[in-house]
């Protein structure tokens, strides 16, 4: 029993060693561009487009762009920031890890193990080839990313859905279930106050689930400001080695 | 008098509690071994499945070096003959298993090395998905191998600490074998196939 634990501390030890490979922290959204290839207006559109699909189907895409992997092989960089960042929903790994070094020139993606059906290897391979390489080889970074991520949600979409999926695409159910948690708190609460000092009469019946907390972007409260307020983080998803890389 | 029968069989209690909770963690620790073992494998049958296909395209490739296709048709002929099953995961036939494989990566790698030479071949779309796809694999085999690995390595120190190893003796538990990092003998594949130019 005791063994465990201790194996388990290990791992994590041993995978945050793994992980502490120098790659970037966690940013505020899904794309990161410490290369400085992008526009102000560029960026902003591309994380948007990431945003909004990542809300309505939950697969989620992360964009990363460095000067330099360092010595670190840009597959493993790659992985590394998948797993890392959790990309992609824990349950369904649906997660997307565009990577492209400039140093060396490379590009790297990696598909988590739930998408690996609909972004097979050779398909990975064909968009960079055919869509990524030719646009980076003009500069034209904006335009490729943009082409290639258009494809691939081409390919994903249908394959997944958010979780407020059997919603006509109205109120997500969880909203519902929240303000009907409110509801009941408030009736409660009332009741409360009539019935002078019930059991618990302060704070007790408030109800709020963690569960919402962790459920991926439901606090979308339009465009508002463009800061990273409504990222609603990447979803811990899993990564088994798919995907392809190139040069360009 | 009394109390101490009770004493003794209070203890006893406790050592059954005990054991039959060591024997549950083993259980499921065995369990997870044997899933990741099926990953192991399935990731394995993904490359063999993958071969057919290369073969195909690279003998359409006027005079191409025959020995080393033959090589490849029949280490994965040896490949996907040696079957393990999760139950015998001993260290020996783990060391048998992953030799017939790591020979076929090694036909494979070589493979891919002559292909080089074949310019025609390379430039075609083709061969450039082919040559993801296996590079895919590759990478897949390596993580399912790291992952079977750990819950191996889980499994094992479970069992041979000393209370445990005797529930796990009991209980029939034995050790596992896990994938070693490649043995000088075998010839690593060193290009693999990972973007190098």
């Amino acid at each position: 029993m005791g063994n465990s634990l201790k194996l388990i501390i290990g791992f994590l030890l041993l995978s945050s060693t793994l992980w502490g490979q120098d790659i970037p922290a966690k940013p505020n959204g899904y794309l990161l561009d410490q290369a400085g290839l992008l526009q102000a207006n560029e960026a902003q559109q591309l994380e948007q487009k990431l945003r909004g699909y990542a809300d309505s189907t939950s697969t989620q895409f992360a964009i990363v762009l460095v000067p330099t992997t360092g010595d670190t092989d840009p597959y493993d960089y790659a992985m590394a920031i998948g797993k890392s960042w959790g990309v992609g929903q824990k349950d369904k790994n649906n997660g997307v890890v565009i990577l492209v070094s400039m140093d060396n020139r490379k590009i790297r993606i990696v598909t988590g193990r739930g998408i690996e059906d609909v972004l097979p290897d050779a398909i990975c391979k064909r968009i960079i080839n055919r869509i990524l390489k030719p646009y980076f080889k003009r500069g034209d970074y904006y335009n490729g990313l943009d082409a290639a991520t258009t494809e691939m949600m081409q390919r994903a979409s249908g394959q997944f859905q958010s979780d407020g999926s059997d919603e006509p695409s109205g109120i997500p159910v969880f909203v519902i279930v929240f303000l009907v948690i409110v509801l009941i708190n408030i009736i409660r609460a009332i009741k409360n106050k009539g019935g002078g000092s019930g059991p618990g009469s302060r704070g007790g019946g408030m109800f709020f689930p963690p569960i919402f907390l962790g459920g991926g972007g439901y606090d979308r409260g339009g465009s508002s400001g463009g800061g990273g307020f409504d990222f609603g983080g990447f979803g811990g998803g899993d990564f088994g080695g798919g995907g392809a890389g190139g040069d360009f | 008098m009394n109390k101490k029968i009770w004493i003794v069989l209070g203890v006893i209690a406790l050592v059954i509690f005990w054991g039959v909770g060591a024997r549950n963690s083993m259980a499921t620790s065995d369990q997870e071994v044997k899933a990741s073992w099926a990953n192991v494998q399935s990731a394995y049958q993904r490359r063999a499945d993958l071969i057919p296909n290369l073969v195909k395209t690279v003998q359409g490739v006027a005079n191409f070096e025959k020995s080393t296709l033959t090589a490849v048709i029949e280490a994965r002929a040896s490949a996907t003959q040696m079957k393990l099953d999760a139950k015998d995961l001993s260290p020996e036939n783990m060391q048998k298993y992953q030799a017939a494989q790591s020979s076929l990566g090694g036909a494979l790698s070589r493979l891919m090395v002559v292909a080089e030479n074949y310019p025609q071949l390379k430039a075609t779309e083709n061969f450039s998905e082919l040559q993801a796809q296996l590079e895919g694999t590759e990478n897949r085999i390596k993580e399912e191998r790291d992952r079977f690995n750990d819950s191996v390595k889980g499994y094992n120190s479970l069992i041979v600490t000393f209370p445990n190893s005797l529930i796990a003796s009991f209980s029939g538990f034995t050790e596992k074998g896990f994938f070693q990092a490649e043995a000088g003998s075998e010839k690593a594949p060193e290009v693999n196939f990972d973007e190098k130019k």
